[in-house]
C-alpha cells in the first residue's frame, strides 16, 4: 500500500510540476474567457458600418424618426435623401453611401408592404440591422395611424404567451439551463478522458520503452504500477478542475466587488446563478459528476493503460489501437447532444445506462432531475453497472498490462491482447 | 522469475532457505537491467530517491544512503540534473547505485560493465567484490570470459536455454585441463627431450617449450628428467584453459561459437 502512495506521489508531481501543465491550466479559462469577449469585440469592430442612403416615396419616413434610431444603434447610419433616384443610382458612392434603399409608395398600413432593396455595388452582408431600424420606425409610423398611445403601446409590447414544458414529477425542473448543465459537464468528463487518456497510454509507453518497467516490476506488483499512474493521473485532473473552479470564483468575486458593480451584466449573472440553484439539485449533479468522473476515468484510463503496454515505440501502432477507443467517447458525445434536447428518449436511456458512453450522456440527463427525467432504478443501474465494468476492465487491463509492459518486438494483434487478458 | 518479469513454467523459487514470496522479499533483491530502466526526464537525486523508497527504505534513510554512494562515486553534483543529461556510462554507475542502495542480498547484474571506461569499470568491479565480501550474493550474466575469470567464484553456462557447464571456476578449469605445460630454459631449447616418452611437444619457440604430459605421469618425473639431463629451467607452469577456450568449445558448432571464435 505505502508503494502504490509513492507510485501515486510520483506521477503526480512529475506531471503537476510540468511546464506544461500550469501553461494549460493557466492558459485555458484565459482562452475561453478571450475566446468569449474576443468574439464579441470583433464582432463589435470587425465588421464596417454601413451607412445607407434613404430615399422615402411613402413619404412618412421623417429624419426625426430615422435621428432617434441612428441615436439607439450606431452599427449603421441611415441618412434621409430626397434625391433623384437615377442621379443616386450614379452618384451614391461619391456622396460617401454604402447603399441606397427607396421605400416604395405602396408601404402602407392596409397591404402588406413590398421588400425593401437596398442597391449596392458589393456585397453588403447581413442588413439585418437595417431592417430592425426600419422596423421600430415603421412601428412608431403605424402606432401613430392606429391612434394606440404609449400606455396601450406598453400593453400590446408586454402582452405575449410563453410555452414552457413542465415535468409534474419534478416542478423546480428548468429545461434551458439544465441543457447547459447537462452539456457542460458531460463535455468537460469528455474533455478529460481524451486528454488523460492519452496521457496514461503515453506514461506506459514511456516506462514499457524506456525499460523502467523491469526495474519497477522488481520492486513492485505490476497491477501496483499501473492503478498508481492511473490514480496520480485521476489526481492531476482533479487537480486542474479545481484550480479552473477556483479562477472561475476569482474572477466572479473580482467583477463583483470591483466598479463594475452596478454593471446589469453582474446582477444578471447573480440572477442566473440564483435560478441554477432553484432549478437544478446542485448537489446531486456535484455529486453524480464526480462520481461519473472518477468512474469514467479509471474504465476508460485502465483501457488506455493496457493499449500503452502492448504497443512499442511506435506511435502510430498506438493511435491505430487506441482508435477504437477513442471512437466510443467521440460517440458519447454524439448521444450527449441527442439525449440534451431528449433526455427520455431511448438513445439517451440506453447510453446513460451503458457504462461504455454513460459516464458522458448521463451527466445531460441529471440535471433534468432525479427522480423526474431520470428513474432511481436507471440511475441506480447505471452506477452499478459502470462501477463493475470498471472493476473488470481493471482486471483484464492489468493481466494485459502484466505481460505487454515486459514484452517488446512486434505489434500484438487483438487476438493476442485478449488472450493475454484471459491468461490465469 | 525471481525479478517477475518472467513466469516460471514450472518449479519453485526458493530464497534464503524458504518460498520465494516477491511482496516480502524483492526489497532484499538488486536487479540491473542490460539496457537502462531510468525516466529520462526525472531528477537523478529524486529518481534514486523514488527507487529506494519503492524498495522499502524510509525517506531518510534513502537520502543518507544516496549521498554515501553518491559521494564515492563522484556523482554529488548530479543531484538535480536530468537523466537525459547523462552519457551512457554514467547512466550506468546511476544504475549500479540504484540496484545496491538498498542492500540487498541478492544482487543480479545483467552485463554491467557494458559502455563503461576502463576507470569506471573497476570502481564498479571493487564495489561488487566489497558488496559480496559484506554478504550479498551477486548474480552476474556477461559475455566476456576474462570478466568471468576475473570476478566469479562459480559459473554456470548456458547455452540455447540449456545448461551446459555448472561449478567453481577453478573446478571447471581443472575438467578440462588438457595437462599441458610451458618449460623455459635458461639457454636455448635442447632437442634431447623430444625423445621423452612421457610428453609430447606442443609447441617450440626460442627457449621454451609447450608440451602436453601424457596420462598418469608426474609432473616431478617430466622435471625429474629434465634436470637429470643438465638443463637449467628458469620456469615451469601449467597452462590452464582459459574459460573463453571451455566457452568456445562446449557451445562449438553453433552461431554464437563461430562470433566468439573470430574474436580470437
Amino acid at each position: 500500500m505505502k508503494k502504490i502512495l509513492l507510485i501515486i506521489q510520483r506521477e503526480y508531481l512529475v506531471r503537476v510540476r510540468k511546464k506544461s501543465f500550469i501553461i494549460t491550466t493557466l492558459l485555458f479559462p484565459l482562452l475561453y474567457v478571450g475566446l468569449i469577449f474576443g468574439t464579441a469585440y470583433m464582432s463589435e469592430k470587425g465588421t464596417t458600418r454601413l451607412k445607407i442612403a434613404v430615399v422615402d416615396s411613402s413619404g412618412k419616413f421623417t429624419q426625426a424618426r430615422i435621428d432617434k434610431e441612428n441615436a439607439l444603434d450606431n452599427s449603421s447610419t441611415l441618412v434621409l435623401l430626397n434625391e433623384n433616384v437615377d442621379s443616386l443610382n450614379k452618384h451614391f458612392e461619391d456622396k460617401g453611401y454604402d447603399g441606397y434603399a427607396v421605400i416604395p409608395a405602396s408601404t402602407v398600413i392596409e397591404n402588406r408592404p413590398d421588400r425593401i432593396v437596398i442597391k449596392s455595388n458589393r456585397t453588403l452582408g447581413l442588413v439585418s440591422g437595417v431592417q430592425i431600424k426600419l422596423n421600430n420606425i415603421w412601428n412608431e409610423i403605424k402606432y401613430e395611424e392606429l391612434g394606440i398611445d404609449l400606455e396601450k403601446r406598453q400593453l400590446l409590447n408586454d402582452s405575449k404567451l410563453s410555452v414552457q414544458a413542465e415535468n409534474m414529477k419534478d416542478k423546480g425542473a428548468n429545461g434551458d439551463i439544465a441543457a447547459v448543465i447537462g452539456y457542460i459537464s458531460g463535455f468537460l468528463i469528455y474533455f478529460i478522458l481524451i486528454i488523460y487518456g492519452s496521457q496514461i497510454m503515453m506514461g506506459v509507453m514511456e516506462e514499457k520503452t524506456g525499460r523502467i518497467a523491469e526495474i519497477m516490476v522488481s520492486s513492485v506488483k505490476p497491477f501496483q504500477m499501473m492503478m498508481g499512474k492511473i490514480i496520480g493521473i485521476a489526481l492531476v485532473a482533479l487537480t486542474q478542475f479545481f484550480l479552473w473552479i477556483a479562477f472561475i470564483f476569482i474572477i466572479y468575486n473580482a467583477t463583483k466587488s470591483g466598479s463594475v458593480a452596478g454593471d446589469s451584466n453582474v446582477s444578471q449573472f447573480v440572477g442566473g446563478v440564483q435560478t441554477v440553484f432553484t432549478s437544478v439539485n446542485v448537489p446531486l449533479v456535484v455529486g453524480m459528476f464526480a462520481f461519473y468522473f472518477l468512474g469514467g476515468f479509471f474504465f476508460y484510463a485502465s483501457l488506455y493503460a493496457a493499449i500503452g503496454s502492448a504497443v512499442n515505440e511506435d506511435m502510430r501502432e498506438a493511435q491505430s489501437l487506441s482508435f477504437p477507443v477513442t471512437m466510443i467517447v467521440i460517440f458519447a458525445i454524439f448521444i450527449l447532444m441527442v439525449a440534451m434536447k431528449d433526455p427520455t428518449g431511448p438513445l439517451a436511456v440506453w447510453g446513460s445506462i451503458i457504462p461504455f458512453t454513460s459516464p458522458i450522456v448521463m451527466m445531460a440527463r441529471i440535471p433534468y432531475g432525479v427522480p423526474g427525467t431520470v428513474p432511481y432504478w436507471q440511475l441506480g443501474l447505471s452506477i452499478v453497472l459502470l462501477i463493475a465494468t470498471f472493476i473488470l476492465t481493471a482486471w483484464f487491463a492489468g493481466k494485459i498490462y502484466r505481460t505487454g509492459i515486459l514484452m517488446y518486438g512486434k505489434k500484438p494483434t487483438w487476438k493476442e491482447i485478449i488472450k493475454w487478458a484471459l491468461r490465469k | 522469475m525471481i525479478t517477475g518479469i518472467f513466469y516460471p513454467d514450472s518449479g519453485s523459487i526458493k530464497f534464503d532457505g524458504k518460498s520465494f514470496d516477491p511482496a516480502n522479499d524483492s526489497s532484499k533483491i538488486g536487479y540491473m537491467p542490460e539496457e537502462r530502466g531510468l525516466y529520462k526526464k526525472m531528477k537523478i537525486g529524486e529518481q534514486t530517491l523514488y527507487l529506494a523508497q519503492l524498495k522499502g527504505l524510509s525517506k531518510r534513510e534513502a537520502v543518507t544512503r544516496i549521498n554515501q554512494w553518491f559521494d564515492r562515486f563522484e556523482m554529488s553534483t548530479w543531484w538535480n540534473k536530468k537523466v537525459e543529461d547523462l552519457s551512457k556510462g554514467m547512466q550506468q554507475k546511476l544504475q549500479f547505485v540504484t540496484t545496491v542502495l538498498h542492500n540487498p542480498k541478492l544482487i543480479i547484474l545483467d552485463e554491467p560493465f557494458s559502455g563503461l571506461d576502463p576507470v569506471n569499470t573497476n570502481l564498479i568491479k571493487d564495489e561488487i567484490f566489497e558488496l559480496a565480501k559484506n554478504g550479498a550474493t551477486v548474480i552476474f550474466s556477461t559475455h566476456r570470459m576474462e570478466q568471468v575469470e576475473e570476478i566469479c567464484d562459480h559459473i554456470v553456462l548456458v547455452n540455447k536455454g540449456q545448461k551446459v557447464l555448472d561449478g567453481t571456476v577453478k573446478q571447471v578449469k581443472q575438467d578440462f585441463k588438457e595437462n599441458l605445460f610451458r618449460i623455459s630454459f635458461a639457454q636455448a631449447v635442447p632437442n634431447e627431450l623430444s625423445g621423452a616418452d612421457f610428453l609430447s611437444i606442443k609447441k617450440q619457440e626460442d627457449n621454451s617449450l609447450i608440451i602436453q604430459r601424457n596420462e598418469n605421469r608426474s609432473n616431478n618425473e617430466i622435471l625429474q628428467y629434465i634436470i637429470n639431463q643438465g638443463f637449467s629451467i628458469e620456469s615451469f607452469n601449467e597452462l590452464l584453459p582459459s574459460l573463453n577456450d571451455i566457452f568456445i568449445r562446449q557451445v562449438e558448432g553453433t552461431p554464437l561459437a563461430r562470433r566468439f571464435q573470430n574474436l580470437n
